[in-house]
């Protein structure tokens, strides 16, 4: 215990003498730093506050309903962190040059394998920390909780959930780690996979949002109520379900219902960690030793083939244009952490469109009609957000060390720049123009859809919005996907890291931090800009009145120019911090 | 050609390079020397384009490296100190990828790349990944990207790192023979003896100063005044002023 108190006194100590370091460039950027975090936690305690009331006073959802949606949203949140962490996690653990060095000295393998682990968990949640925090005190300020809310919230509710998933998602990549010694890399990996994605999509069926709004509306107005029954058994096992307990009972001053979940959480959390720990203790050593081998096993089951993209061949290209191309291909083809994250979030993505495509729009309020629109307009540029994010902001970072290679060579780096871009606009484009059009299939075939279900056509109106809300959407997510890759592609470059390999801690970093924040900053003035014009036009058409586009056109535009101006500004930044010294 | 005018390196208040100034013909080996932290490696970065000069100027082959930094790279090829590669690429891959960025034709570049890999002798592993390579193995593939374009002036800083024996002499024996067809070579190193070995004229940095700038034989004439000993008179012409 002496040795991981020494290690982790002398790594506190690395962190204060970066965090307060004074350097003019260190200063600006920490006070910019603190000026974007803040500004983002600020605007997270509004729009959770604002989203609170406005779902329980305008929609009036129901306390029920809308602790059950927290409660989804958290599922998705868990998922998130897990995955996250499992995949730091293998490059904390078992790519870390400091671990080789540990594994040198006379430290045990647990104290070793705690260290790095609680290191990764916080190195990778701060900022989740931050925004949870701001966001409960949102929620809780709009039900005049008492400070001691916040205080349990985030010690006994926030922290522990967190860290449940963080240690759920150490345990499985042990056990990942312990059987890619015997079974085959692809089929392991494959499987796991599969796993997460049918979690996903069993859960969205088994607690069918859509069916549990319908149940409990039926009740209206006592929707304050609980109704318990309608929970699905195998969704009160999981910690989300308690968390949106904890919430709903609060609410209720059911205070021993909220003290037995809170220690159910807290206990589970416990158990798992030392559980964790004993696996560590059993095999973080021997699945370390098959890390080492792992490489190897990957690189003779993965090698892909394409004669198209051999450096060899000719091409109609310019050559730097070309070379920089096929060097993409490669290193993102070659390299595991890419193309197993690209699957697993195109997987995700396949089950948000199937869920969405048959999503039930026929909703009497104009408010949950246009809530029900927004929100998977918002989600379609999450996602988009998220693959930007992840895939984009990494692009300059991860030429490297073998930077130098182009720096010195008679290419310019405006050039480098842009036909990297390209990759990433092209993909992101028609990716976000599919996945518009997919997500809208409700809405274009509304009338359809409506005659054939009941027999004749009493939806028709002549004011159909949700139609031209459609084609609206499929038209501005595209523009808004080119502005994301923008910034996060300019911002990656403009926050580089040439001494990081792995594309999945560049993704995370300080910089990627700041630009996933300030893509959130964007994502919610785009919401506030297209709130009102929506609901004027949901209005029109319930109340069959002529649809005035006028507000629509409006926005449009704006959006349209301030995106080009995001996105000028962010290329601008991009391409000069290109020049800097190397 | 190189051409180094009044060229100086501040980073903020410390000065790197200080008003350094020297000319290479064509089909000169030069050697630069100095002790660690003496401003070798940012010289050599500035006339690379990987920084930019605080004042000052450089010429390589008649481009000015800051003002036509494009027409200047066309004509140079650089080995860095640490040879990173792409490690994802092989060998070969990475010979083609740095040739096609000095926009060399396919059939030029195949027939080029055919070429230094022979001269390096680097086909038994030139189609593995680079991450699977050592050192020694890395910087044989940073020469031969380095010549594949035919430059017309080689910098090269550090070549000896991490080579073996054989690689050595092969590197060697190839710069060597770049320097008669007349290609001027910038080389920096700690290694003494391969100065006095390969070198037609020695310049010594030490503080972001030249404090030496002449042939190789008139240093040996500053060898006679010690121990006979090229390190003595570097030692001597470095040293510390506390250490008089």
């Amino acid at each position: 215990m002496t040795t991981f108190f020494h290690i982790l006194w002398f790594k506190n100590l690395m962190f204060w003498k970066i965090s307060l370091k004074q350097d003019f460039g260190t200063v600006i950027r920490n006070i910019g730093s603190f000026i974007v975090f803040g500004s983002f936690a600020v605007g997270a305690f509004y729009f959770s506050n604002f989203v609170t009331a406005y779902l329980l006073e305008n929609v009036r959802i129901g306390l029920f309903l809308f602790h059950r949606f927290v409660g989804m949203l958290l599922f998705v949140f868990f998922i998130t962190i897990n995955l996250g962490n499992m995949v730091v996690s293998f490059s904390t653990l078992y790519r870390s040059p400091e671990v080789h060095f540990l594994l040198s000295s006379p430290v045990s393998y647990l104290d070793i394998f705690t260290i790095k682990f609680l290191d990764n968990f916080f190195y990778s949640s701060g900022t989740l920390f931050m925004v949870g925090f701001a966001v409960l005190l949102g929620y809780g300020v709009y039900f005049n909780h008492p400070w001691h809310f916040y205080l349990l919230m985030m010690f006994g509710v926030l922290v522990p959930f967190m860290f449940l998933a963080g240690c759920i998602a150490v345990v499985v990549l042990l056990l990942f780690m312990k059987l890619a010694a015997k079974i085959n890399f692809r089929i392991l990996i494959a499987s796991i996979v599969l796993f997460y994605v049918s979690q996903v999509y069993i859960y969205f069926k088994v607690t069918s949002p859509i069916n549990l709004v319908q149940e409990v509306m039926k009740y209206y107005p006592y929707v304050d109520l609980y109704f318990g029954s309608l929970d699905p058994a195998g969704a009160k096992i999981l910690p989300n379900f308690w968390v949106s307990e904890i919430l709903y009972f609060y609410v209720q001053k059911n205070f021993g219902a909220v003290t037995g979940y809170t220690a159910l959480l807290v206990l589970s959390t416990a158990g798992v960690f030392v559980f964790s720990l004993a696996i560590a203790n059993a095999s973080f050593y021997s699945t370390w030793i098959t890390s080492l081998s792992l490489k190897s096993l990957t690189v003779k089951r993965f090698q892909f083939k394409s004669s198209f993209f051999t450096f060899e061949k000719k091409s109609l290209l310019s050559p730097q244009t070309e070379v920089i191309l096929k060097k993409e291909f490669w290193q993102f083809i070659r390299e595991p952490s890419q193309w197993v994250h690209f699957i697993v979030m195109m997987a995700l993505l396949v089950i948000f469109l199937s869920s969405v495509s048959t999503l039930n729009i026929k909703l009497e309020s104009p408010e949950l009609k246009a809530v029900v629109y927004l929100v998977v307009f918002i989600f379609n540029i999450f996602l988009i957000n998220s693959i930007a994010l992840r895939f984009g902001f990494p692009m300059i970072s991860l030429e490297g060390s073998a930077y130098w290679s182009v720096r010195s060579a008679p290419i310019s780096p405006e050039r480098m720049y842009w036909v990297k871009f390209l990759v990433l606009v092209l993909f992101l484009g028609l990716l976000s123009l599919l996945i518009a059009f997919l997500s809208n299939i409700p809405y274009l075939f509304v009338r359809r859809v409506a005659a054939e279900e009941s027999g004749i056509l009493a939806y028709i109106t002549p004011h159909i919005a949700v139609k031209q809300l459609a084609y609206f959407s499929i038209i501005i997510t595209p523009v808004v996907a080119v502005t994301l890759a923008s910034l996060n592609f300019g911002l990656g470059s403009v926050y580089s890291n040439f001494v990081e390999k792995n594309p999945i801690r560049i993704a995370s970093s300080q910089g990627a931090t700041m630009t996933f924040l300030l893509s959130v900053v964007y994502l919610v003035i785009l919401l506030a800009a297209y709130y009102f014009p929506t609901l004027m036009m949901f209005n029109a058409e319930v109340k069959n009145l002529p649809v005035d586009w006028t507000a629509l056109r409006i926005v449009f535009l704006v959006i349209t120019l301030s995106s080009l101006c995001i996105a000028g500004i962010t290329h601008i930044l991009g391409v000069r911090s290109l020049r800097r010294d190397y | 050609m190189i051409e180094l005018k009044n060229l100086t390196k501040n980073f903020g208040l410390f000065t790197a390079v200080d008003d350094v100034s020297l000319k290479i013909p064509s089909g000169e080996f030069f050697g630069f020397l100095g002790p660690n932290g003496a401003g070798k490696t940012t010289t050599i970065k500035m006339m690379t384009g990987l920084f930019t000069p605080t004042s000052g100027q450089i010429i390589i082959n008649g481009f000015d490296v800051v003002k036509q930094p494009l027409e200047a790279k066309s004509s140079f090829g650089y080995i860095p100190d640490h040879p990173y590669l792409y490690d994802k690429l092989t060998g070969r891959e990475f010979i083609y990828y740095v040739g096609g960025l000095y926009k060399m034709k396919k059939d030029e570049l195949k027939e080029s790349a055919e070429r230094v890999i022979d001269l390096l002798e680097l086909a038994g592993w030139v189609d593995n990944k680079t991450e699977d390579y050592s050192q020694g193995m890395r910087q044989r593939v940073t020469f031969a990207a380095a010549f594949v374009h035919n430059p017309r002036t080689i910098i090269i800083d550090e070549p000896m790192v991490g080579l073996d024996p054989r690689s050595a002499r092969i590197v060697k024996d190839t710069l060597k023979q770049k320097a008669k067809e007349g290609v001027s070579i910038f080389m920096s190193t700690h290694i003494l003896e391969m100065v006095d070995e390969l070198c037609d004229r020695i310049g010594i940095i030490n503080k972001g100063k030249m404090i030496f700038l002449d042939t190789k034989e008139s240093l040996h004439v500053h060898k006679s005044k010690y121990d006979g000993k090229l390190e003595s008179v570097f030692l001597e012409l470095t040293k510390e002023i506390g250490e008089e």
